[in-house]
């Protein structure tokens, strides 16, 4: 049985690498005694994959687990695994899902996220994000093992809009498929240093067709 | 009231190198809400997080204490540097894992005493706890300061900053200290340590002092009042089976030294090693059934959902069920995945059937420790194995597979000469022999792990001293030398903090000065080479008109009072007298298991509650 398992990774969670955290999902699996797959060979491993690495110190309210199991398994042990998380892991949602999908690291392409803002930091930035999304570029350095390479991150922000009701800035950035924009690459942008700190992902999405769904969402066959 | 936590998590975590090191909301921790707990104990562990979670007796004390509804333990480690930085400047203290309370705010800070290169770091911990370092000058609200482990054995280096030590198993006597704390909260600190002072191996300093003749020779330490016991005896858990062992681990988010559970076979060794003070300080043997081992073994894996297991003491080899357990608990493993490693066998305990075993469930590297290179100095030592041992233990690990081998030798030991160091070559030119005798193609990977011999209190050799560092430097390069030719790999511990190590172990209460100016100074975390600085410790030592090279190498005589001759360890002075001119004339003694040899063990257990003991020692009697 394949399933995927969205969950949220808050304070004092945000600390943990994406090797710790693998780690205490491989525990939690056990724990829960879950029959989870392993990979075949010299080193074995549990099929457990993470749909899209974190930063450490960000939260997120979105992310996702593609797992195999070796057994049909029922709410009840969704219910277990849940209950043995460490405080700050929180099991929100699972689905089972058709054997032969791609692995949903392959399919994620966007990421939601959130910067929570002052009301009157909120009202300031208006200007700023209407101006860089009228812009018909936006090069970006970045430094790879290759030395310093461009890209242009413009196409890659599907939605970016301050929200003065909820105080928040709200972005929705390319994350796999066409490319990847980082999050803090568009608040430097916007002359907003130094809050990666408070940065929240908020949910992944999978692209049907020509449009975006949340994972637990899409249609898969 | 400031809120440590939230300050703690959010505005100091995000500035550190690794965070989940003081996270403490790991699975299994135990958050109590302190205002309701009658007693609230620290138990700290004076180096880095990775080192003490590793650290069983932890666990067990840990497990101990928070069984009862109302104590609270929580753990704390020496913070690493980036966060001792922010806690020194933003003057924020140390505080425990589980509630982020300050360690002045407990009823009592419980140090392990592990090895002496920590004893720097418990004064950095006192000291960014806001706890007065000299045991005399904290004030009634100040926690009392304990510590327990094996320097609990000789603490005189340390009697100036603990307000009393703990000898001998925990199990035995914390819940006696914490009941009468619990009681009595009323009580002045002084009031408090002379009522724990009359628990069976509670040792309060304080109440004790050394004398010293008119030239300032040492003559040993008396009690201040008439009604304390000339010595304290270490207290013994008599049946482990009904001891407390935890049977949940706390499961770290970083990796840590041993990321495993650990399942504590046995306790004491029966093999009587000369230099081994472990072989002593834990007498006698004490064995937990396999039914038990077996339940918590399935308890403890179910609670972590860690995938390795390893089965712990001195000698695993010498548990009495050995190879049903292992075949029993490994196949029950195995079902869930669960690998089972068994890190302490003695080479003349291995052999070709628990060697299939083993690799059955994880092929880990292989350590034997022969100690040294020839069968004289072995003798000397009274590690009772052979050359043959070693030989057919290699040939059998490599038959069932393993292609490399970690060989562990000492130098310095008493009576070693350069003879023995050849010897030491020649044993790994026949190990990597046997190889190709096993039917192997190619070279085995040998590695040569080479420690200096540090005499230590409560043993046969607890006389001898240190080598020297020049001499360190010449055997070592002897070794070097003549190891070269065969391929192996040497690997070789630092003269330096051998040094410090030899001149702390053995050493009296003039210490205590010389181990706060090197605190002063800023030693710490002396076992890491990154922070370790001989020049400092050199330093703090002629700051206090002593010479830390002298302390080293500095041998006593057989009728010298010595500055542990007031704690007892239940062996007697005049066995380990005859085990060390035993060893001297190379003459071997045999496993006590055999033959009792009349250590003094069995004396400390009749007397203990008026019957008589159990174990190794059951049927021993003293002629």
């Amino acid at each position: 049985m394949r399933v995927w398992i969205k969950f949220a990774k808050e304070s004092p969670m945000r600390f943990l690498s994406h090797l710790d955290l693998m780690r205490v999902w491989q525990r939690a699996v056990r724990r829960a005694e879950l029959p989870v797959a392993y990979s075949a060979g010299f080193n074995r491993h549990p099929k457990i994959s993470f749909a899209s690495a974190l930063a450490v110190g960000v939260t997120s309210a979105g992310e996702y687990l593609d797992i195999q199991f070796t057994k049909l398994l029922d709410e009840a042990a969704f219910v277990r695994l849940a209950e043995t998380l460490p405080q700050g892991l929180k099991l929100l949602d699972w689905r089972q899902i058709p054997e032969g999908t791609p692995a949903l690291m392959s399919l994620v392409c966007a990421a939601q996220w959130e910067l929570p803002l002052q009301a009157d930091e909120c009202r300031h930035l208006q200007q700023a994000v209407s101006e860089l999304l009228s812009a018909s570029s936006l090069p970006v350095e970045r430094e790879g093992k290759k030395g310093i390479k461009t890209v242009d991150i413009r196409p890659l922000i599907y939605s970016l809009a301050a929200d003065e009701k909820e105080s928040c800035l709200r972005m929705l950035l390319a994350s796999g498929g066409e490319g990847v924009v980082r999050p803090v690459e568009v608040l430097k942008l916007l002359c907003l240093p130094d809050v990666a700190g408070r940065l929240r992902r908020t949910e992944l999405y999978v692209a049907s067709g020509q449009c975006f769904f949340e994972p637990m969402a899409v249609l898969l066959n | 009231m400031v809120d440590y936590k939230l300050e703690f998590w959010d505005k100091i975590l995000p500035r550190v190198q690794k965070p989940t090191r003081y996270l403490g909301n790991e699975v299994n921790a135990v958050a109590k809400d302190l205002s309701r707990c009658l007693l609230k104990v620290a138990l700290a562990f004076p180096d880095l997080y990775e080192v003490g979670m590793s650290h069983l007796g932890l666990k067990i004390l840990y497990s101990l204490i928070n069984d009862h509804e109302q104590w609270a333990a929580e753990r704390v480690f020496m913070p690493d540097s980036d966060l001792e930085a922010i806690l020194q400047n933003e003057a924020f203290p140390l505080c425990s894992l589980e509630t982020v309370t300050p360690l002045a705010a407990f009823d009592l800070l419980g140090f392990t005493l592990q090895y002496e290169l920590s004893y720097a770091t418990i004064l950095q911990m006192l000291r960014l706890g806001g706890i007065s370092l000299l045991a005399l000058s904290r004030g009634e609200e100040e926690p009392l300061v304990v510590g327990g482990g094996p320097g609990a054995f000789n603490p005189e280096p340390l009697a100036d900053f603990f307000d009393f030590f703990m000898l001998g198993d925990a199990e035995e006597t914390l819940p006696q200290v914490l009941s009468f704390l619990e009681q009595n909260r009323h009580l002045s600190r002084a009031e408090k340590l002379r009522s724990l002072s009359r628990i069976a191996g509670v040792y309060v300093p304080s109440l004790y002092i050394p004398d010293f003749d008119q030239h300032g020779s040492f003559l040993g330490t008396t009690p201040l009042h008439a009604n304390l016991p000339r010595q304290i005896q270490r207290a013994v858990v008599e049946d482990l089976d009904a001891a407390v062992y935890p049977e949940k681990f706390v499961v770290p988010y970083g990796s840590i030294v041993h990321d495993r559970l650990v399942l504590e076979l046995f306790r004491g060794c029966t093999r009587g090693c000369r230099f081994c003070q472990a072989g002593i300080i834990y007498r006698p043997l004490r064995e937990r059934t396999p039914a038990k081992l077996k339940v918590l073994a399935k308890e403890l894996v179910r609670t972590s959902g860690y995938d390795e297991l390893a089965l712990s003491s001195l000698s695993s080899g010498d548990y009495s069920a050995i190879g049903q357990l292992v075949t029993e608990l490994g196949m029950e493993l195995a079902k869930e995945g669960v690998a089972l490693s068994l890190p302490s066998l003695r080479l003349d305990s291995f052999s070709s059937q628990l060697a299939e075993q083993v690799k059955q469930v994880r092929k880990s590297g292989l350590t034997f420790a022969p100690e040294a290179g020839t069968q004289r100095l072995r003798d000397v030592i009274n590690k009772n194995i052979s050359e043959t041992d070693l030989i057919s233990a290699a040939t059998d690990a490599f038959a069932a597979g393993w292609t490399g081998i970690k060989l562990y030798f000492m130098i310095g030991l008493p009576t070693e000469t350069d003879e023995d160091l050849e010897g030491i070559t020649a044993l790994v030119r026949k190990v990597t022999l046997a190889y190709k005798q096993a039917g192997c193609r190619g070279k085995p990977r040998v590695t040569v792990s080479v420690s200096v011999f540090v005499p230590k209190a409560h043993t046969p050799f607890q006389w001898a001293g240190l080598i020297g560092r020049d001499e360190i430097l010449r055997r070592q390069n002897v070794l070097r030398q003549s190891l070269r030719a065969t391929g192996a790999q040497f690997k070789w511990h630092g003269v330096e903090p051998s040094l410090l190590e030899a001149a702390l172990a053995r050493g009296g209460r003039e210490l205590c000065a010389v181990i706060a100016r090197a605190a002063e100074l800023g030693c710490k975390l002396d076992g890491w080479d990154e922070h370790f600085s001989f020049e400092n410790w050199q330093q703090a030592f002629r700051d206090n008109g002593l010479e830390l090279a002298e302390l080293a190498v500095r041998q006593y005589a057989l009728d010298d009072p010595l500055p542990w001759d007031h704690l007892a360890s239940g062996v007697t002075k005049s066995f380990l007298q005859k085990e060390y001119e035993l060893a001297l004339a190379a003459k071997v003694s045999r496993d006590c298991r055999e033959n009792c040899l009349g250590c003094g063990m069995s004396l400390l257990l009749e007397g203990k509650n008026g019957k008589e003991g159990k174990g190794a020692c059951h049927d021993a009697r003293l002629d």
